[in-house]
């Protein structure tokens, strides 16, 4: 797809505190447990004896912001029943509300939980990239209003030329499946990658 | 809470949606009112979202987002038909650090859902039952004002107004006519009230610096410049999360290439995002690091010799007054001269619980790394000898050569680089000398008359006070019971309302502190009538917002010029309290007047209004006292010596050398690190801020409960031993109270501390446990030895599974 | 579990047990031609035929459920050309579709021998496509505990125990009905027809479950030595839901071996009273065995990222 829009998250910037998240809801009007994007906590390291006191080791931490990936191969408009789910010309992955029977079929498919379903409407919902705002000239509202200029977005093409090619942190999962189109600048320190052992999500019951 | 049925139950099953807001409008017979035109930008570089959305419908408003985080951000609200679509942070175009976009935080965000929370105030109200007990009933604001008036003159004429006070808030700290001011100018004005000193967030900082530095600091971005940045327990990208304030100019320092390292019991967010070295220290033993940092820059001729003998008092023997008695300087205290222990890093590892080697390499660090910022902030003040830290740290930036040089520190917190200058709603005198702490005011309510300025107490402007409080004005505050220490005991001095016998609250929230009162007045928000705010400064841009009204009203809220105009014309000053000003635009048009009387650039009352924001940039990274270093004779600082105070001639006049050193010391804390209670509580609780609050302010928003749970951080180890998975509902307790919280099992936290985030609203049960998790039904009403602050991060408890 | 996943549990029970029975009653019909006539055949297997109607549709209304906007559930089958569970509701309409008409012409006696028994043969396929489809739904990258070969396996296996033990106990209460009625059929026939059904029902029900029991174990260890979501998985299903899964495979075994091996004894020794209550009790236990089975595929599941 020649036009396809995708996020950039610069991991370095990231500080956790979720104003795309709220930013999102807010403009979105979005229900309590409907959260199109998150910001998920990859922890990890473990405090150890050394002489008679405990000390830090390999302790790190660090903050994922994650929506949909609005990906190449999407798990989820494959598996829609209702075939409710499609691609647009910029390739926003978008769900018609009109056509959704809310299976939920498709939240068990995104490894990155962007199908989240609205028990008000009783349909799925997901992140569309504010696209009423990008009829606007405005920038998707996550993008407009991260606190600390961590988000970005644009063609994906260009955002990988800008930011490289990283997708898979952790606590991702592998890329190769769906092929998202977010990029990730990883942090000066350390990032893990999707396939690490060495941390885990801090935050589940958040996400 | 015996509240008009109808109208209440539209406010609880509104689900705090746009689509509630129509229902609310259409429920009480109006919409929304747009008090001003179109809000854009003031620079010529128009938006285009701002240009495009002119042409749609919608109108991007400016309002403003103003709490006690102190970030003062910039909002705009779209408004579609009347009805607020959503909130648009600051669409200025440009953003550089030369002027940088004021991108409101998650708080900020979340303001719809705060100001149509089913919390809010929706009418005044009396208390009908015990104090404390929960039961109002709706009544008048006639009969609100009336009751408050005849109350004021009963009290008044009883008891003096020595026995009134305006109770320390921070909800609605700002000058202009919707703050707290009008309240103030006419409780002055009715003859005055008691006030008090220092604040809940610096008590100790405030009462201290003054004594050592002054305070005078480089502005945060200067941080720009600087290649290594020291922070102690400072944790700005949480505590200042938005705008253009120390967390930017932190992150913006690190994309520039400044290394960080953070001295903290926990990793916090911040430590995390600037991809600090974390050294975790036991809680409230920075002095002891500071001394051993000390020792080893002194045993490897490590720092600035020249600088300390010609800037410093009471560094070394030879630079200490002449009346100082021997051995009383910081380098005989840190060489062991004074008392025989030498402060070593062996020394300080045991009390720190930072390896002996890792404080040689800290040091080695700090001394050769130039220019190094070495900052602190508030946490560790507010401890139980919180006055100590605040005078250390300013002594590392001296030693290491990094006072007053571009990108280095005085060792306060983050300085300023100028902010803009406004007029504000006139306080007036207060014809009632008699102030007291901040944190001591349940002793007025039951000593007042036993208070004096002596060791105990420490009240100000008055040798002894002649009256107990029997009057209290709460304005915007939650820290009657919430943010106060001891919960339990606060509310036991409380609940007898034959002391203090009549607490008045304005609030726009049924807040803890709300339930203790007994008139409750219900405030507009800032969406509900017109403001101005300012805000910035901390790097090279301010700005002031023109914060307008964008809806009506919600049920009897009323702006708080109007409560204090009606008051004052009950109370017979209406003259002088309106000086010919009644209304907000009016107060406001005298705000901007002061304000182009400082800045000719300044738009005229009607041109701000339009354009909403007025921003001023500055060259910024300014060098805290760099006139002091070029010559200090000229220039001194502002501290009594004018210079850096190591040695405080003020505090050895108090001659309390175990609590109130002249120089700072490590004095082992009650319930701290080594307090032999640890035996019975074996865990150190601090209350740290949660970047979901700010305080107790949007404590219970469902936006911010749902992206950042109220949560104990506890490590992994201590969780261990008992048994508690991340998750698990816990009860944390000691012999002041019982709350119930769930854990976050963490690595980032020392074994032996937990972190109970601060300003989650008090709920007790039947049984009095604590179901909301507030950290201060676990804290100690013990204010501090010389600022008389508060303690809220030193406590001992045990936490257990539930 | 919220009842989204009670509805699923109900209606994959309920149309895999339907499935089963179907293709279960066509074997016994063709055999049971052999052994004696079509009328007796047809005695012995249309009232059974008949009550396996119920059961599909209850399980497809309880399906409606589970969706949180029923009014759109005809869109569900659009998206047959990548979606297993287009194709699997797709199945199921075809299956209890092509099984009303078989049955309405199968009891009106319409149409030739021939026909029916074609048509019969393509329902049953529809059937068996419907259990594949069913567990190629569940075959799903991100969702370890479901994306292994024991999905397939238990499907099936559930299909033909339930579906074999539910006609068993169909056709004791069908025998107790025609000894009522004794003009309808010749009884010592059919004493005659349903102890060799039972007999082979029985020796089937020990196999599948069997298959059970050898595929769980395999199960459990193979999650226990995948990913950290699938060992979280195996660790469910031993710790926290490990009661329920114990008492899901002893059950089994009660139901499976015990009463279906009681049941074979019964039936070759023409204990009928003893026989019935086998039956009846097999059914039960299997059919509250396979329920807590399927209620620990869905509690136990757990999709990777975030």
């Amino acid at each position: 797809m020649a036009n396809q829009l995708g996020f950039h998250v610069d991991l370095s910037k990231c500080t956790g505190c979720k104003a795309c998240q709220v930013a999102c809801k807010d403009k979105n009007d979005l229900p309590m447990d409907v959260i199109w994007r998150r910001v998920a906590q990859y922890t990890g390291g473990e405090w150890i004896k050394s002489g008679n006191q405990y000390v830090p080791s390999n302790i790190f931490s660090y903050f994922v912001s994650v929506s949909c990936m609005h990906c190449d191969n999407p798990l989820c408009l494959e598996v829609c029943p209702a075939a409710a789910i499609s691609k647009n010309e910029d390739g926003i992955v978008e769900i018609d509300q009109d056509k959704c029977v809310g299976c939920r079929y498709c939240e068990w498919t995104c490894p990155y939980g962007a199908p989240q379903f609205n028990a008000d409407k009783g349909t799925m919902t997901k992140c569309n990239f504010c696209v009423d705002l990008l009829a606007n000239g405005e920038k998707p509202a996550c993008v407009a209003g991260c606190t600390f200029r961590a988000l970005d977005f644009g063609p994906i093409e260009e955002l990988r030329e800008k930011y490289g090619h990283f997708d898979g942190p952790a606590p991702l999962v592998d890329p190769s499946v769906t092929k998202p189109n977010m990029v990730f600048t990883p942090r000066k320190t350390v990032t893990m990658t999707f396939d690490s052992k060495a941390g885990e999500i801090a935050n589940p019951e958040e996400l | 809470m015996g509240q008009n049925q109808p109208l209440s139950q539209i406010l609880d099953d509104v689900v705090l949606t746009r689509r509630s807001f129509v229902k609310w409008s259409s429920a009480l017979g109006g919409t929304a009112a747009l008090a001003g035109g179109l809000g854009t930008a003031l620079h010529s570089a128009q938006t285009t979202e701002a240009a495009r959305a002119a042409e749609s419908t919608s109108q991007l408003i400016t309002t403003a987002c103003y709490h006690n985080c102190g970030g003062r951000c910039i909002l705009y609200a779209d408004v579609q038909d009347g009805v607020v679509k959503r909130l648009v942070p600051d669409i200025d175009e440009v953003d550089t650090i030369d002027q940088p976009r004021s991108i409101p935080c998650l708080r900020g965000r979340s303001q719809i859902h705060r100001v149509y929370s089913t919390d809010r105030l929706k009418y005044p109200m009396k208390r009908v039952g015990k104090r404390g007990e929960g039961k109002f009933e709706r009544i008048s604001w006639e009969e609100a004002l009336d009751t408050i008036a005849s109350e004021m003159k009963r009290l008044k004429e009883a008891y003096g107004n020595e026995s009134f006070y305006f109770h320390y808030a921070s909800g609605t700290q700002w000058p202009g006519p919707n703050g707290r001011n009008p309240v103030r100018r006419l409780m002055r004005l009715f003859g005055g009230y008691t006030d008090y000193y220092g604040t809940y967030s610096s008590a100790c900082y405030s009462a201290v610096i003054p004594l050592i530095t002054g305070g005078i600091n480089n502005s945060a971005d200067d941080m720009l410049s600087s290649k290594l940045v020291v922070l102690f327990s400072s944790n700005p990208v949480v505590t200042t999360s938005g705008g253009d304030n120390v967390g930017y100019h932190c992150m913006k320092a690190k994309e520039a290439g400044a290394r960080f390292i953070c001295i903290d019991p926990i990793m916090t967010d911040s430590c995390v995002a600037l991809e600090a070295e974390w050294i975790p220290i036991n809680p409230g033993t920075d002095v002891a690091l500071v001394a051993a940092l000390s020792h080893v820059m002194i045993t490897n001729d490590l720092y600035d010799k020249d600088f300390m003998a010609k800037y410093s008092v009471g560094f070394s023997e030879d630079t200490l007054p002449e009346d100082a008695p021997k051995n009383s300087s910081w380098m005989a205290y840190v060489m062991g001269d004074a008392d025989d222990v030498e402060k070593t890093p062996e020394w300080a590892a045991e009390i720190t619980g930072i390896p002996a080697e890792r404080i040689v390499s800290l040091a080695y660090d700090m001394a050769q790394t130039k220019p190094c910022a070495i900052f602190q902030n508030l946490g560790f003040q507010r401890r139980a000898y919180g006055e100590q830290p605040v005078r250390a740290i300013p002594i590392l930036a001296a030693m290491t050569g990094n006072f007053a040089i571009h990108g280095g520190s005085t060792g306060g917190t983050v300085g300023s680089a100028g902010g803009i200058k406004m007029g504000g709603v006139p306080t007036g005198d207060n014809p009632v000398k008699g102030v007291i702490s901040v944190f001591m005011w349940p002793d007025m309510i039951t000593r007042g008359t036993e208070m004096t300025n002596g060791p105990q107490d420490r009240i100000k402007g008055v040798e002894k006070l002649n009256a107990n409080m029997k009057f209290m004005w709460n304005h915007g505050g939650n820290t009657i019971t919430n943010q106060h220490s001891d919960i339990n005991l606060t509310q036991e001095i409380l609940s007898d309302d034959t002391k203090l016998e009549l607490i008045v609250t304005c609030e726009v929230m049924m807040t803890p502190s709300a339930m203790w009162s007994d008139i409750l007045l219900p405030a507009s928000t800032g969406f509900e009538t017109d403001n101005v705010i300012t805000g910035g400064g901390s790097g090279r841009v301010a700005w002031a917002m023109y914060s307008h009204q964008v809806i009506d009203p919600l049920f009897e809220d009323m702006p708080e010029i109007w409560m204090a105009d009606q008051l004052a014309d009950r109370l017979g000053v209406l003259d002088e309290f309106r000086e010919g000003k009644e209304t907000t635009e009016d107060w406001i048009r005298f705000m901007v007047d002061t304000a182009r009387e400082a800045d000719e650039n300044f738009p005229t009352f009607e041109e701000f209004k339009e354009i909403g924001i007025y921003k001023k940039t500055s060259p910024g990274q300014k060098i805290g006292a760099a006139a002091f270093v070029e010559d200090p004779e000229a220039n001194p600082l502002t501290t009594p010596t004018g210079k850096i105070e190591i040695y405080s001639p003020t505090l050895a006049a108090l001659e309390d050398p175990e609590e109130i050193p002249a120089i700072p010391k490590y004095i082992p804390e009650w319930e701290g690190v080594s307090d032999p209670l640890r035996d019975t509580y074996p865990l150190m609780m601090i209350t740290p801020h949660a970047v979901q609050r700010s305080h107790s302010t949007f404590s219970g928003i469902d936006y911010l409960e749902e992206a950042h749970h109220h949560v104990m951080w506890i490590n992994a180890l201590d969780a261990a031993d008992r048994g508690i998975e991340n998750g698990d509902t816990c009860y944390v307790f000691n012999d002041r109270g019982k709350i119930e919280i769930k854990a976050r099992v963490t690595p980032r936290i020392r074994p032996g501390v937990i972190a109970v985030p601060q300003g989650h609203w008090h709920k007790p049960d039947k049984d009095g446990l604590d179901k909301g998790g507030c950290g201060n039904t676990l804290t100690k009403y013990y204010p501090t030895p010389y600022a008389k602050g508060n303690p809220q991060h030193t406590n001992l408890v045990q936490v257990e599974k539930a | 579990m919220n009842t989204k996943e009670w509805a699923l549990i109900a209606y994959t029970i309920l149309t895999q047990m339907s499935v089963g029975a179907f293709v279960i009653l066509g074997v016994v019909h063709t055999l049971a031609l052999r052994k004696s006539n079509e009328k007796e055949a047809s005695a012995l297997s249309d009232r059974a035929l008949l009550a396996i109607g119920p059961v599909i549709v209850l399980g497809v209304l309880v399906s409606l459920l589970h969706l949180g906007n029923p009014m759109n559930a005809y869109r569900a089958i659009s998206n047959v050309d990548s979606s297993w569970l287009s194709r699997e509701i797709l199945a199921t309409v075809l299956f209890t579709g092509l099984g009303a008409v078989f049955a309405f012409l199968q009891w009106r006696k319409i149409g030739t021998f021939q026909m029916r028994r074609i048509l019969a043969v393509v329902a049953a396929l529809a059937g068996l496509v419907l259990v594949f489809c069913m567990s190629q739904v569940y075959l799903l990258d991100f969702e370890p505990a479901w994306n292994t070969a024991a999905t397939p396996i238990t499907f099936f296996v559930t299909t033909f125990l339930l579906g074999g033990l539910a006609m068993g106990a169909a056709f004791v209460a069908n025998y107790s009905y025609l000894k009522s009625k004794p003009n309808l059929s010749d009884l010592p026939i059919q004493a005659d027809l349903l102890r060799t059904s039972l007999q082979w029902i029985a020796v089937a029900a020990m196999i599948l479950v069997g298959i059970e029991l050898v595929v769980m174990p395999l199960y459990v260890a193979h999650l226990s030595n995948g990913n950290a979501l699938a060992v979280e998985s195996a660790s469910k299903l031993t710790g926290e839901y490990g009661t329920i899964f114990a008492l899901r495979l002893a059950l089994g075994v009660i139901g499976a071996v015990l009463f279906s091996l009681f049941l074979y004894m019964t039936a070759t020794l023409k204990k009928d009273r003893q026989m019935v209550n086998f039956a009846y009790g097999a059914f039960a236990v299997v059919l509250i065995a396979e329920v807590m089975g399927r209620f620990l595929f869905y509690a136990i599941h757990l999709r990777m990222g975030i």
